[in-house]
């Protein structure tokens, strides 16, 4: 499985520039992650530790400067392996200064050509991906069939337009809408956010793409929808065998459909591995912050024993100051006094513990 | 169920055909009250051209139930003008309506072809600045000219134009209207459009909307299914702004063509609008104000309607 | 190429900055090249008050007939009779200092009386409003104008104040729009949870706090439409009547001669308009994206 993965990121980084401080948003700075072929990779993180700017990243959605600095992403389909950010190098130039980043040039008009030239290629047809907020993510002026259809003839072989229509129907039949046929000719104004999520999924299931990037599905939908949200997910996922990258927050919805789990924080991957060992409570060796973000989630056995949850102590992590050492230093709450002076100044590499298990910490470093 | 879209758009565009029907009758009461406050009796002299002899006016009065009061004087002068009768010209003594027509229909081509002039020239700069994301290299020394175009009086612009075009190609554009060459129409064509302050309006409002509709979700959505940005930022990029700002901009020009139509010689309204002023010829000026006021009712009904069309759902207030 | 720098390494707090980096450049020129011209103009008002002109305004000089700039102490030049222009300019403003005095209040006025009850109550109240909105803006200014002085009689005042009446629908739009966007913020709902009043609500929270900026923007804009305005009346025989100075007559009777080659007449006044315009002009948009924060870096 992982002799080739169907996505593979390494290293990405992706900055913005804030014009009021003068300074760099280190929004993804080190995300090394892949995906196998059907599998589910979920990418957990607290809101602003960059997984969303990671999938933007990677469908080369971003807007604003200077975007993608460097890394690599790399795809397989049909047409053999390919760097997303093939050209990157040529567009772009990084000053570093011990060891920050002090100045970007980009050609961003040029590297915006390339990776659209690029891009062409795989978006929708074989990366689909699908939002939060479902209800301003489909086209308020244009009918869901139409939009579904559009899909098809854009990516599959049904160009005709009664063809697309059909398959634009079963699909929506798959995805659990009632009474296909008349959702259909409806605007998505009418539809509720759950209706609109899976005809979101609908479309972009029709192209029938390798790989699906979910970004945040369930996010601002009630909590009886989401559920059912996920159970549509799980059973396409056991049917059509889509490789997924699912980015979420949310820690139950990640372990009940991932195979694979990616902890972010602060725009970089902190832990990687099979979910069981990186969710599971009882593991050993797991990094402080998921260790932290697993225990600030209420379970059943929690909360039968009526024991407290625990909030992650400290503020979510300034991107722009970013600090020198670890990034959950200031709020790490096992720094030991052998590896504090490290903790405090070096930032930890990703390292392999076990096998297919990876870590960014010093308590675990080698060597 | 099935037909619902259409039965919504149905009653909505009733619903705004009804409301332009009330604010055109706003519009007959408040140009009926301001006649009615000005000095002397204009309204014995309004009757007079149109009800030939004092039987009928008799028959009027007692029809009304009183003597000439206000609302018996609005009625009678209403339906007169709904069964387009829009009195005599107090200055020539002939019917208004006839005149009224003609000078309508070349006001309308000034001010379409104004206005297509000022698309023309902005839409492609809104649209092109928009795509930028960064508006700095072509967007400052246009937003400057804007910025001077709108502030330059409309005459004096006209009358560089002019200047420039009798020294420079040895054209004189003054030439009364009757189309002696298709310049003699152009040129106050131009003016219109590129004087009257409209075009860094129109790029200005043009640019947000685009650059805002860039943003939306669904546009990210088309780009992440590989569709063109372009079919689905259109509707509400560029339809909808581009409908909006005509029916908002149609009174400015109507004024604008007032000025135009002075220095070119143009015989449309604005001019017959003028002359009437100067002579305090009643029928006419209320005539011209009516028509005026449902060049620009009509505007936004157009406006509504696409507004509609492109989406039934979405009800905007 | 683009290149973006990081100029410190610790990021300093963001109130501190310097105005500079707080506000677009650009935002900050218009202001000030705008405030230049309001002290232009109300400097140029007083002067004209109390008669410290360079010439008499009046003083018609048949041996210097349109004079170029700087010909025998006048600075501006002369006019077709030979008057000084400069003058002439400074003394022009009168003829719209109370009467666009008059349109701005008549437009803020009636802007705030039709605005906040359309913004605070809506419903059927709001469409009313509308109505009454949509019904102020079915008439073209310039057309409604000619309507007037058919009426009436060609005076500055009845001109002005129908133009601050057909500028209320502007002013009460942007009105409601911003109380409806204070409400969606619930804080309308939060400042009545507080037990305030309904009168401190609307006259301290929300006009006092929320639409100033909003009303000082609407009247500098306002004063340059109203000059505008007065230019084309002018044009037409129905602003102000000769020999009372005013920017757009001046242009008017310039232009007489515009067309024989003699540009200075009426390019002096018309270039004054401009940069007071645009002085006016700028200084509102530029107080709209600094106070409204619509640029918002």
């Amino acid at each position: 499985m992982n002799s080739s993965p169907l996505l593979r990121i390494e290293n990405l980084r992706t900055f913005f520039y804030s014009q009021r401080k003068h300074a760099f948003v280190r929004a993804v700075d080190g995300v090394t992650l892949d995906v196998g072929r059907s599998e589910t990779v979920g990418l957990v993180g607290e809101s602003g530790s960059g997984k969303s700017i990671t999938a933007m990243s990677v469908m080369g959605l971003l807007r604003g400067g200077p975007g993608v600095i460097g890394g690599r992403i790399e795809f397989e389909s049909a047409h053999g392996r390919q760097n997303l950010l093939e050209k990157l190098q040529a567009f772009v130039e990084v000053h570093e200064q011990n060891g920050r980043v002090m100045s970007v040039s980009k050609d961003e008009k040029g590297w915006r050509k390339a990776s659209e030239r690029i891009m062409r290629n795989y978006r929708g047809k074989e990366i689909s991906m699908i939002f939060q907020n479902p209800r301003t993510s489909l086209n308020p002026y244009m009918t869901v069939g139409g939009q579904i259809a559009e899909s098809i003839r854009l990516h599959t072989a049904n160009r005709s337009e009664s063809e697309a229509r059909e398959r634009a129907l079963y699909w929506l039949e798959r995805v659990k809408i009632d009474s296909p046929k008349l959702r259909y000719k409806t605007y998505p104004a009418v539809m509720s956010g759950g209706m609109c999520q899976r005809a979101m999924i609908a479309m972009a299931l029709s192209a029938e793409p390798s790989m699906l990037i979910a970004d945040e599905p369930t996010t601002g939908l009630d909590a009886t929808i989401q559920s059912k949200i996920v159970d549509l997910l799980e059973e396409l996922k056991s049917e059509t065998h889509i490789s997924t990258l699912l980015i979420s927050h949310d820690i139950s919805v990640i372990s009940r459909l991932s195979d694979r789990v990616a902890i972010m924080y602060g725009g970089a991957v902190v832990e990687f591995g099979p979910a069981r060992q990186v969710l599971d409570p009882h593991e050993e060796a797991r990094h402080p912050y998921t260790a932290a973000l697993i225990d600030s989630v209420p379970s059943q056995q929690k909360i039968r024993d009526k024991s407290n949850l625990q909030a992650i102590e400290g503020d979510v992590l300034d991107t722009i100051n970013v600090p020198a050492g670890c990034r959950f230093y200031d709020r790490c709450n096992r720094v030991k006094d052998g590896i504090r002076e490290r903790c405090a100044t070096q930032h930890p590499p990703l390292q392999e513990i076990s096998s297919g298990h990876h870590m960014r910490c010093w308590l675990f470093a080698k060597g | 169920m099935k037909n619902r879209p259409y039965r919504v758009i149905l009653i909505t565009l009733l619903r705004e055909l009804f409301l332009t029907m009330l604010l055109l009758v706003g519009v007959s009461v408040v140009v009926f009250a301001i006649l009615y406050a000005a000095p002397g009796d204009p309204f014995s002299a309004l009757l007079e051209g149109q009800l030939a002899t004092d039987e009928v006016r008799e028959q009027i009065r007692i029809a009304m139930g009183a003597q000439q009061s206000w609302y018996a004087q609005y009625f009678s002068w209403l339906f007169s003008v709904l069964s387009g009768n829009f009195g005599t010209s107090v200055r020539t003594g002939l019917p208004v309506s006839g005149e009224l027509f003609t000078v309508s229909i070349n006001t309308l081509k000034l001010t379409v072809g104004s206005m297509l002039i000022t698309l023309l020239v902005a839409v492609p700069i809104a649209l092109y600045t928009a795509m930028r994301d960064h508006r700095v290299v072509l967007g400052w020394p246009l937003t400057m000219f804007g910025y001077l175009i709108s502030s330059l009086p409309l005459f004096w612009f006209g009358y560089i134009i002019i200047y420039i075009s009798i020294h420079g190609f040895h054209f004189f554009p003054l030439a009364s209207f009757g189309g002696e060459s298709w310049l003699h129409t152009l040129v106050p064509v131009l003016v219109l459009g590129l004087g009257s302050g409209t075009i860094s309006e129109v790029i200005r409002q043009l640019r947000e909307e685009m650059t805002r509709v860039l943003g939306e979700d669904y546009v990210r959505t088309a780009r992440a299914k590989g569709a063109s940005v372009w079919k689905h930022a259109f509707k509400e990029g560029v339809l909808l702004p581009v409908t909006e700002i005509i029916a908002a901009k149609i009174p400015f020009i109507l004024g604008g063509a007032v000025i135009v139509e002075q220095i070119f010689n143009w015989p449309g309204m604005g001019r017959m609008a003028w002359q009437a002023a100067l002579d305090r010829d009643f029928p006419v000026i209320m005539g011209i104000v009516l028509i005026a006021a449902s060049f620009v009712r009509m505007g936004s009904l157009l406006q509504r309607m696409v507004f509609i069309a492109v989406n039934p759902h979405r009800q905007r207030e | 190429m683009k290149k973006y720098i990081q100029t410190t390494v610790d990021v300093v707090d963001y109130s501190s900055l310097p105005l500079v980096q707080k506000y677009a450049l650009a935002d900050l020129l218009y202001v000030a090249y705008g405030l230049l011209i309001v002290m232009l103009v109300l400097v140029s008002y007083f002067a004209g008050m109390f008669d410290m002109l360079p010439h008499d305004p009046q003083q018609i000089n048949m041996d210097l007939l349109m004079s170029p700039p700087g010909t025998d102490g006048h600075l501006l030049g002369t006019d077709f009779m030979g008057r000084d222009i400069l003058s002439r300019l400074i003394v022009g403003i009168q003829a719209y200092f109370l009467p666009g005095m008059l349109a701005i209040s008549i437009a803020l006025a009636g802007g705030v009386i039709l605005g906040v009850p359309a913004g605070y109550w809506g419903g059927r109240i709001a469409t009313c409003i509308t109505y009454i909105s949509n019904l102020v803006d079915s008439f073209p200014r310039m057309v409604l104008i000619l309507l007037v002085i058919a009426a009436f009689k060609p005076d500055i005042y009845y001109i002005m104040i129908v133009m601050g009446i057909t500028g209320v629908p502007a002013v009460a739009t942007a009105i409601s729009n911003k109380i409806y966007f204070l409400s969606q913020k619930n804080f309308i709902e939060a400042a009545r949870a507080l037990g305030l009043r309904r009168r401190v609500i609307i006259f301290k929270h929300i006009l006092w706090y929320n639409c100033r900026a909003l009303l000082i923007i609407q009247a500098t804009l306002g004063m340059g439409e109203a000059i505008l305005l007065e230019t084309s009346l002018s044009y037409l025989g129905f602003g102000v009547q000769e020999p009372v100075p005013s920017w757009g007559n001046m242009v008017q009777s310039g232009a007489n001669y515009f067309l024989q080659g003699n540009f200075w007449p009426s390019t002096a006044p018309a270039l004054a308009i401009l940069f007071t315009i645009l002085g006016f002009n700028l200084l509102g948009d530029g107080l709209n994206n600094i106070l409204e924060d619509r640029r918002g870096k």
